[in-house]
């Protein structure tokens, strides 16, 4: 008797469920994101910066575990910069999976120039191993993973205006963490840092503007 | 007569459904003054890239009545948990709010479903099976197609 009565409730939810469904199928239009509003239609991804960052002093440990010296191994290469993290299941995989996509469009010899770093925000949890076994499946495996002491990663962030904060366990022991706001592209030529791109920068965005920025031109 | 009584039960039974049909229905205009109507619209989850997925939705509420999400359940995960991202920042919260006459958008860059732990690799093609629960609607099923990495329905 209890299954049958279940089972009605189930069926009474069922229709309920369908007619819910039918209602309004005329407005599809308005099921589209609120946040539409604020993605006003771009001309362009880039955002050229005037007065173009000096390359962070980032001295941390690769995917290897091996010291990477941010500055040194990518002097006079065309480079991307991002702040993120692996437990992040949106914004972080997104960039990096635009980016490798963008990249795998340049001819060869380009894309063994381009260095795309991905410095963690939440070292605690991604170790070298952490990061060696998403990044490659995240972006792309000629990424550079870094690690390594959150204090000179928070410090290496501020030097091209990229805040973050440590990550931090709540009450619930749920944990806090977050991701860099943009991108940043790094000239070969003068090794500074002169274009940011958004988190919502498209594959096609960067596959338009990587040939220019692995020369050092501005998109 | 013994055989004659389980068809007129079920017509009863019918019967009640098809009212029950016709209450909710949309042509009367004032029936869902005070409750909930919701409705679940772009579903869609990225492929992952390691044992954590993300999932997108949004649920319009055309009813009179505001409604919370309050938590979502799924085969593929034990832990599937509700996000909102605010400054690059990604928090859990307990429930998301969908105002009557608003919406609850889950969108890229925003507000997510998170699956921890997945026991199965979502693949491009396949359909991920969720069960939405909310404060006061009746759970709603919905199937999530998975899409590439870097899916985004938003972006022009």
């Amino acid at each position: 008797m209890r299954k049958k009565t279940v089972l009605t409730a189930a069926a009474l939810t069922a229709v309920a469920a369908l007619t819910l469904s039918a209602c309004g199928s005329g407005d599809d239009d308005s099921s589209k994101p609120v946040a539409d509003v604020s993605t006003q239609p771009k001309t362009q991804a880039a955002t050229v910066l005037d007065k173009p960052f000096e390359k962070p002093n980032l001295v941390l440990k690769d995917t290897k575990g091996k010291t990477y010296d941010f500055r040194e191994e990518t002097k006079g290469k065309p480079t991307l910069i991002y702040f993120g993290y692996t437990h992040c299941p949106d914004v972080c995989p997104l960039t990096m999976s635009n980016i490798a996509i963008a990249r795998k469009a340049l001819p060869k010899a380009d894309q063994d120039k381009l260095q795309v770093v991905f410095v963690t925000t939440d070292p605690e949890r991604d170790t070298s191993a952490e990061l060696a076994k998403w990044l490659p499946s995240a972006g792309d495996p000629s990424f550079v993973g870094l690690t390594g002491d959150f204090a000179t990663i928070q410090a290496g962030a501020r030097q091209v205006g990229i805040g973050i904060e440590p990550a931090t366990k709540e009450k619930d022991g749920t944990v806090v963490s977050m991701h860099g706001a943009q991108v940043i592209a790094f000239s070969p030529k003068t090794d500074g840092g002169y274009v940011l791109y958004g988190e919502d920068t498209t594959a096609d965005d960067y596959a338009k503007d990587l040939p220019k920025l692995v020369k050092g031109e501005t998109p | 007569m013994r055989r004659r009584g389980a068809p007129t039960a079920a017509a009863a039974a019918l019967a009640s459904l098809l009212s029950v049909v016709a209450l909710a229905g949309c042509s009367s205009a004032d029936a869902a003054e005070d409750t909930p109507q919701l409705k679940v619209t772009g579903a869609f989850m990225p492929q992952p890239v390691s044992d954590m997925a993300s999932g997108f939705l949004t649920v319009t509420n055309s009813g009179g009545a505001a409604d919370k999400l309050t938590s979502v359940t799924s085969d593929i995960s034990d832990e599937v948990t509700i996000h909102e991202t605010k400054d690059q920042k990604m928090r859990q919260v307990k429930s998301f709010d969908i105002p009557a006459g608003g919406e609850l958008s889950l969108a890229r860059g925003g507000s997510h479903l998170m699956f921890m732990g997945l026991k199965t690799k979502p693949e491009q093609g396949q359909r991920i099976s969720v069960e939405l629960h909310f404060e006061k609607t009746d759970p709603i099923k919905v199937d999530l197609p998975v899409k590439e990495t870097t899916y985004n329905p938003t972006q022009h």
